[in-house]
């Protein structure tokens, strides 16, 4: 037994310890044995951080997100780094959800990952096929929707732009699949309180957020977009602020989980989603620069409740002090 | 060339696992354009030739990313190592790293992608560098000179004082081994490398010419050429590619390149199946 006032069982007997506080998170029925995730497009298909750290210490790896079949992705020319963040127009390259089942899951299942898988669709049938499939893997902890990719067409936006579009992409998939359903959307709205309660009134289990914010980059000399894709999704510490900012909205407008995702650097990033009242986190291109992002994140979550003398993360979750 | 141990410069082996390690900055002293730095590390890293790290070591946030620089040379033993990198200031990263001092920490993920490959098949080489590109392959070189194989380096750059000092060259500046090429003509052959290439490679004996291979690094269209003029010739020729990347290793996939698969294309990652690319297979 983990956590609680410096008691843990041993043996069948009580005996006291220096506090280890619980970080055991829940969104909706998943338990996580901690709130930092990997964000899904940051963390391949999380074997890649396997010579880094067991994932098996995250509180769940999302990987890239599928499609029903392989995608090829958009022309070089995919990132560019911007003043404290980067740009990026991937363009969903992935292997396909058939190769996923069939040779990743099986390897995270031997890791002990709790894993998610994101998902995208050209069409709702094809997002309603993507989440049958993978129903069947047995222990996938969730299926997370993406309906907010900057970078293709067909890559959810169309669908999670207003809520109209995203509560009929979310009740079809829900239908499909007996999986938790989280929804992702997109920072790309007028209003992400009305998203996030369409989202809610359709059946999603929880709400993540936020995918990036659609940029652009040019080169003054050569007059051209430094993406091939011309726009691009920002990433990084510069979109800290506007994710916190819509998370809280959307923390007030929804009675369902919400995992906040943008710009989490460090434990202390981590820990201000925490408080505006994110059920969890995900970590994403802090990975980049730092392959143990998320490992270095939960310590440091971990100390900061030992020094505060946080026993647990619902003491703390939520407990913003509003002026 | 055997997969033996080759000291302290690489080994050609099954290219291992890479690990994020902090470092001390040892030396980090500029020579002409280019930098070359020193830094301590935890444990001993044994790379392939044409291997690389992505490397952080200024404050904050901005820049953002590390920078991917070509692992030089490695040494140290057990528990305690040293790895060492030559660059050259194009951008804001290196340009903070060029005022990284001894003593300095260092964020390093190494060793990360694809190196050169030597089957045994391959008798003589010739290693290609145009501009910063000679610190990707003098790596193979020095491996080659260890094993006292026949090879030959061809070195270009726009003036003489972008060529990188003599004393870097291993095995030394042997003439007839090493051919310097220069945009305007200051040191060496007047032109540009690949056109040494081609005057050399006509030179050749057409006897044993598909015993030879070329390792090459530099700017893409250098590449281009040397894989236009050695490929018809049945030379085998290996290329490492440069390109902006967010994580090194392979899950961003912001680096791809185009390569054919079959009749087709698809994009590979340039961290991580390559940065070293056979030339057939690029789309350039």
């Amino acid at each position: 037994m983990q956590g609680g006032a410096g008691l843990r069982r041993e043996g069948g007997r009580l005996v006291t310890s220096p506090v280890t506080p619980d970080l055991s998170a829940r969104v909706g029925n998943v338990l996580l044995k901690n709130p930092v995730m990997s964000a899904s497009g940051t963390f391949g298909y999380g074997l890649e951080f396997t010579p880094f750290y067991d994932i098996s210490r995250l509180g769940a790896v999302i990987v890239k997100g599928l499609s029903l079949l392989p995608t090829p992705g958009n022309a070089p020319g995919r990132i560019v780094e911007t003043p404290a963040g980067m740009l990026n127009a991937i363009g969903l390259q992935n292997i396909g959800v058939e190769r996923f089942v069939n040779e990743v899951a099986p390897r995270l299942d031997d890791a002990g990952a709790v894993y998610v898988a994101n998902i995208y669709g050209r069409t709702i049938e094809e997002y309603e096929a993507v989440a049958r499939r993978l129903s069947e893997v047995p222990a996938l902890a969730a299926i997370e929707l993406n309906a907010s990719c900057p970078n293709v067409k067909e890559g959810g936006i169309a669908f999670g732009s207003n809520p109209q579009g995203l509560s009929g992409l979310t009740r079809r998939v829900r239908a499909a699949t007996g999986k938790p359903l989280w929804v992702k959307l997109s920072p790309n709205v007028s209003d992400i309180g009305a998203i996030a309660r369409a989202a809610e009134e359709a059946g999603a289990d929880a709400v993540t957020l936020i995918n990036t914010i659609i940029g652009m980059a040019v080169d003054p000399r050569t007059r051209r977009p430094k993406l091939s894709n011309v726009t691009g999704g920002l990433s990084g510490p510069a979109v800290k602020p506007v994710a916190l900012r819509m998370v809280w909205e959307a923390c007030k407008a929804v009675k369902i989980p919400v995992v906040g995702i943008g710009g989490i650097q460090s434990a202390g990033d981590a820990l201000e989603f925490l408080l505006v009242g994110a059920a969890a986190v995900q970590v994403g291109t802090a990975n980049f620069r730092n392959p143990n992002a998320c490992v270095e994140i939960i310590d440091g979550i971990r100390d900061f409740f030992v020094r505060e003398k946080i026993f647990r993360l619902d003491d703390y979750r939520g407990k913003l002090l509003l002026p | 060339m055997p997969s033996s141990s080759t000291g302290r410069y690489g080994r050609a082996m099954p290219q291992g696992s890479p690990r994020f390690v902090h470092g001390k900055i040892l030396h980090n002293t500029g020579s002409g354009i280019f930098y070359r730095m020193e830094v301590a590390i935890p444990e001993r890293i044994d790379f392939v030739p044409g291997q690389f790290a992505m490397v952080s070591g200024w404050p904050g946030n901005d820049p953002l990313l590390p920078r991917p620089l070509a692992i030089f040379r490695s040494g140290g033993v057990r528990g305690k190592g040293t790895v060492e990198f030559v660059y050259k200031v194009v951008g804001r990263g290196t340009a903070l790293l060029s005022g990284l001092h001894a003593g300095d920490p260092l964020a390093l993920t190494l060793p990360l992608g694809h190196g050169f490959e030597f089957p045994g098949e391959d008798r003589s080489w010739w290693l290609v560098g145009g501009g910063v590109g000679f610190s990707s392959v003098f790596p193979a070189a020095a491996a080659l000179d260890g094993q006292r194989a026949d090879f030959e380096i061809f070195l270009g750059a726009r003036t003489r004082d972008q060529l990188p000092p003599g004393e870097w060259i291993p095995g030394g500046a042997v003439p007839g081994r090493v051919h310097l090429c220069t945009d305007d003509g200051t040191a060496g052959f007047f032109g540009t490398v690949a056109a040494a290439l081609r005057d050399r490679i006509d030179r050749r004996k057409p006897t044993g010419q598909g015993r030879l291979a070329i390792l090459a690094c530099g700017p893409r269209e250098m590449l281009k050429t040397v894989a236009e003029i050695a490929l018809p010739l049945d030379v085998r020729v290996q290329v490492s590619l440069e390109s902006h990347m967010a994580c090194g290793f392979g899950v961003c996939w912001g680096c791809v390149t185009a390569v054919r698969e079959g009749e087709k294309s698809g994009y590979r990652r340039v961290c991580k199946e390559g940065p070293v690319f056979d030339a057939r297979e690029v789309v350039w």
